[in-house]
């Protein structure tokens, strides 16, 4: 689904240029589950939000999903990102003046979904997460644990084949931080692809495979059993 | 889609109060003031525009060349009309017409009623070439006779009571010494307010003609006062037409007299009514074009207000957009969502200015005198929609394409790249809108001395305390006996009469005169004794006229300019133009202070009266008009006294003068209200955005004042450099404006310090109260984020 090649990412300041991504190389097949580690400042957040098409690589190749995506124009990367790609943050990113079921109903309106289906399936992945009946609030007042889920909600609504999570537990305290694992698994089982960036080995178990990243570089790829 | 922005956009519009109303009161205000202008300048533009031959419609004037340059004059021969029909096929009607200010008063007499009228003499044509709804009567028909009156329904309905029977009824008209019993043959409705003519009556010209004893055929060396209007024939070419009517008296004039005519659609007489060196130089126009400026600069401020609060507060906005990318929103979506949000604000902004607009009308209708109204008239829905979707769009314009063209991942984390540009483009900003400030602080400062100027100025005659009044019956059929009775009422300090206008004479009795080889253009006015001793215009030599000497009736009294353009050593006993100067005037001003004194001459006419003017003793002028009226009336049975005083005549020259100067005050207010709230917003904003730092500088010890002192130093010099840059446009501006005026005031360099200053003050009230209030702020509540 996901392979680069010889990605480069370079940030320059007027004194310095500093290598975020160095010859990174690596591939994803659909329905893994991969987790990048790594300490701060190791590249892990740039290398997702690449991959998610957020961000350009100044160097490499990369193919989504059997097309070449590196030097794509922001159009063409919007239009993949609301087709194919789930986002769920760390700190959430739920628009504050959007209530839960419009935060939700968010990517289906990009997508052009007619209202009444908006309505169905919105309702229905609430459901699943089960913060339906939390569906008029505002972010603001819920709780982090439930925050998340509206987030993990907004990226499963419109079934997308990959889900980017950037520390997706971060914010959490351990059962809510669990919960919201177990909701990525059975995503995953379901059949969908998920890369995760964390810290936590403990939230990393959940993946099938682990990438760690130093200075940029892919330093060490092994799998969970 | 929609529906959802319209969520968001009511949602944002609750979470930023502040800015949300500071964006509506100034996009309400910038609105209501550019509604306002609209209204103002689409009045104008309507005048004279009215008549069903507009396109076709011309009046002629003549170039003549004299001693200064060409002068261009509204009016023309009398026959002219008559001839210019009979020469060119491609005329369709051709008329003449009497000036409206030409004549003093008429009274009008019929039932045993008087009514006092304004009239004109015009030719058959008039009715048919200028649409004045006439509700009786045909167009072609009504001015026929020698001996036929069209009245308006007013006058019908004053003289018979009503207008339905008016026609077939006889009058007499009265004016000086003149009378003719009329027949009315037509009777039309209410004259526009849009009309630059207005009358009460018109006459047939045969009987001017019969009058004055005009000659039956057109002798192309003649000129006159009189217009000449023309319509051309459906399909008539323009261009030829003016090509052949500006060579026609040079081929019919062998004399080396350089004189040509011209055309000029008469739709432009009111708005470019002005022609220097006999080319079009403006006119109104220019007020028109200067107030559309205004309104574009007063919704330019608002405009950037709008701008540069989005910006600012973008930085809040910036989670709300990122996420938006990250789910796929295109740009176009982001676009459309920002501009809708502005397109929204200026559609809520227009419905409250429309209300500010019905709440001021009254007030700008008393400035401007007029009587504009809010009407459900396509053209004003037209242009409010438009006006309101043109401001939400630019205001929109710059936020809308800045914020949704961030890169995500630097959006996602509030990172703002290219803040620096963004920064500038804000300052820049903030610098236009403070100039534009100055600029008016300027413009309203100057205008206010020089109307302080022209009030104050010494203009060679006292001209307070002077009434004026038309003279009419008796009084204008024997003036001599009618002024020696006058001048022995108690509280009457003195009395004359004279022929014509005094201040601002209509460029009626003025010609080229020749003295020894020299020519100049030279004013007259037929007065009888004592003008110089009411009006107290100071004799420099020789005499006054006097009853003692009896062939004073030939002889004149003259100006220094006059003096100084023929340059006569000894003046008082030379002879110019056949009459003898037996003394020397000093300097006045009859004409308004934007001209130079010209060239003048008084000649001694004690039989002609058409105005006279009685001085009033100081202190009694009511009691004395009292009795000015019982003896006007006693004198002149059937007649009552309308006087005026011949300050307001002096005033009335400098109306639009004036108006320019209340209306440039309301809209210098207007200006800095609504920069000051954008920088009220900015303050505001910049204050929240630095609420921790104050915080940590508090707790390291920071006093309040250097807190202020960090929040305004930035804007504080933004408004400086506003000023530096706009004390060069605004001299440029005010010199030009001044440079109208012959006689004018100095600028001085504090007028513009003044402004400065000014404008810097109000900033820093501004700034200085929302600093204050941040470097209040209890360090503990700003850091507790934390």
């Amino acid at each position: 689904m996901i392979k680069i090649e010889n990605l480069e990412k370079i940030y320059r300041t007027e004194e310095v240029q500093t290598k975020a991504l160095n010859n990174v190389s690596l591939t994803v097949n659909e329905g893994e589950f991969v987790a990048i580690m790594g300490p701060s400042g190791c590249g892990k957040s740039t290398l997702l939000n690449i991959l998610g098409l957020l961000d350009e690589p100044d160097g490499g190749n990369f193919s989504f999903a059997g097309t070449e995506v590196a030097k794509a124009a922001e159009r063409r990367r919007a239009e993949l990102r609301k087709k194919h790609i789930g986002f769920v943050f760390q700190s959430f990113n739920l628009i504050e003046e959007l209530t839960v079921f419009e935060n939700v109903e968010l990517p289906l309106i990009y997508l052009g979904v007619g209202a009444a289906e908006r309505k169905e399936k919105v309702a229905k992945v609430l459901e699943k997460m089960q913060i339906m009946h939390r569906r008029n609030h505002f972010p603001q007042q819920l709780s982090g644990g439930q925050q998340q889920r509206v987030a993990v909600a907004r990226a499963v609504v419109n079934s997308p084949s990959l889900i980017l999570a950037d520390e997706p537990t971060g914010n959490l305290d351990s059962s809510n931080g669990n919960e919201v694992m177990e909701l990525l698994t059975e995503l995953n089982e379901a059949g969908t692809t998920i890369i995760m960036v964390t810290h936590s080995e403990h939230d990393a178990r959940y993946a099938h495979r682990v990438i760690r990243l130093l200075d940029g570089q892919v330093v060490l790829e092994h799998a969970h059993v | 889609m929609l529906q959802h922005s319209l969520l968001l956009i009511y949602r944002n519009f609750k979470r930023f109060k502040t800015t949300f109303f500071i964006n509506l009161v100034g996009l309400s205000v910038g609105l209501a003031g550019a509604l306002t202008i609209y209204l103002w300048v689409h009045d104008e533009w309507s005048f004279d525009r009215y008549h069903a031959t507009t396109g076709r419609l011309f009046q002629v004037l003549e170039n003549q060349r004299t001693a200064e340059g060409i002068d261009t004059k509204y009016g023309t021969a009398p026959l002219l009309a008559e001839a210019l029909a009979e020469e060119m096929p491609e005329i369709e009607y051709a008329a003449v017409a009497t000036p409206t200010n030409f004549f003093p008063g008429f009274t009008l007499v019929a039932q045993e009623k008087n009514v006092r009228a304004n009239a004109i003499y015009a030719s058959k044509d008039f009715f048919r070439i200028f649409s004045y709804n006439l509700l009786e009567g045909d167009p072609g028909q009504v001015l026929a006779s020698h001996a036929a009156v069209v009245l308006s329904q007013e006058m019908a309905a004053a003289l018979f009571g009503t207008a339905a029977n008016a026609v077939g009824k006889t009058l007499e008209w009265q004016m000086v010494d003149l009378k003719q019993t009329v027949l009315v043959t037509g009777v039309f409705g209410p004259i526009p307010a849009n009309s630059t003519e207005r009358f009460d009556c018109v006459l047939s010209f045969e009987a001017f003609k019969g009058i004055m004893k005009m000659g039956r055929s057109m002798n192309w060396a003649d000129d006159g006062p009189f217009g000449t209007f023309v319509v051309l024939r459906e399909g008539a070419k323009e261009s030829e037409f003016r090509a052949k009517i500006g060579g026609l008296l040079q081929r019919k004039l062998s004399t080396n007299k350089e004189r040509a005519l011209l055309v000029q659609p008469y739709a432009n007489k009111y708005l470019f009514g002005e022609y220097t060196n006999g080319v079009p130089s403006g006119g109104r126009i220019e007020y028109v074009k200067l107030f559309s400026a205004i309104a574009v600069f007063i919704l330019a401020i608002a405009c950037i207000n709008f701008m540069n609060l989005a910006t600012a507060k973008a930085s809040r906005r910036l989670k709300e957009i990122g996420i938006k990318k990250t789910l796929g929103a295109s740009r176009f979506s982001l676009v459309a969502h920002f501009l809708a949000e502005s397109v929204l604000m200026s559609f809520l902004a227009l419905l409250i200015a429309l209300v500010l607009v019905e709440l001021l009308l009254p007030q700008f209708n008393a400035i401007t005198g007029k009587q504009l109204a809010l009407a459900f008239q396509p053209h004003l829905v037209a242009a409010a929609l438009g006006l309101a979707l043109l401001t939400g769009l630019l205001a929109g314009s710059y936020p809308a394409f800045y914020l949704s063209g961030l890169p995500p991942v630097a959006v996602l984390k509030g990172r703002l790249v290219g803040s620096l540009a963004d920064l500038w483009t804000r300052k820049g900003l903030v610098v236009f809108q403070f100039m534009l400030s100055v600029l008016f602080i300027v413009c309203v400062w100057v205008i206010q001395r020089q109307i302080a100027f022209v009030q104050s100025k010494d203009l060679g005659y006292d001209r307070r305390g002077v009434v004026a009044f038309e003279a009419a019956g008796k009084a204008a059929q024997q003036p001599e006996a009618f002024l020696a009775e006058l001048k022995r009422l108690p509280g009457v300090v003195n009395a004359t009469g004279f022929w014509g206008a005094f201040v601002n004479t209509y460029d009626g009795p003025g010609g080229p005169m020749e003295w020894q080889g020299r020519e100049s253009t030279v004013h007259h006015l037929g007065v009888t004794y004592d003008m110089l001793e009411t009006l107290g215009i100071t004799l420099k030599e020789g005499r006054s006229f006097s009853p003692q000497f009896r062939s004073d009736s030939f002889q004149i009294i003259v100006n220094e300019a006059l003096v100084a353009s023929f340059g006569m050593k000894n003046p008082v006993g030379q002879v110019l133009g056949g009459q003898r100067i037996v003394g020397v005037a000093k300097d006045f001003h009859h004409q308004s202070l934007h001209e130079k004194v010209r060239p003048f001459i008084f000649r001694l006419e004690p039989k002609a009266v058409g105005t006279v003017l009685v001085r009033l003793a100081p202190g009694r002028e009511q009691e004395t008009i009292g009795r000015l009226r019982q003896f006007y009336a006693a004198f002149n049975p059937g007649y009552t006294l309308t006087h005026r005083f011949l300050d307001e005549d002096y005033q009335a020259q400098y109306a639009s003068e004036r108006r320019v100067g209340v209306l440039a005050q309301y809209f210098a207010a207007l200006a800095i209200l609504v920069s000051c709230l954008g920088l009220f917003g900015l303050t505001a904003f910049t204050a929240e955005k630095r609420r921790k730092e104050i915080g940590i500088r508090k707790v390291l010890g920071a006093s309040e004042l250097s807190i202020v002192y960090l929040l305004s130093s930035d804007l504080t010099k933004l408004v400086g450099a506003a000023i530096l840059l706009a004390l060069p446009v605004s001299y440029v501006v005010v010199k030009q404006w001044l440079d109208g005026f012959e006689y004018r005031i100095g600028l001085e360099y504090w007028y513009f310090l003044g402004a400065g200053l000014v404008a810097l003050a109000v900033a820093w009230l501004t700034i200085g109260t929302q600093a204050w209030k941040a470097s209040r702020t209890n360090p503990t509540l700003c850091l507790r984020d934390e």
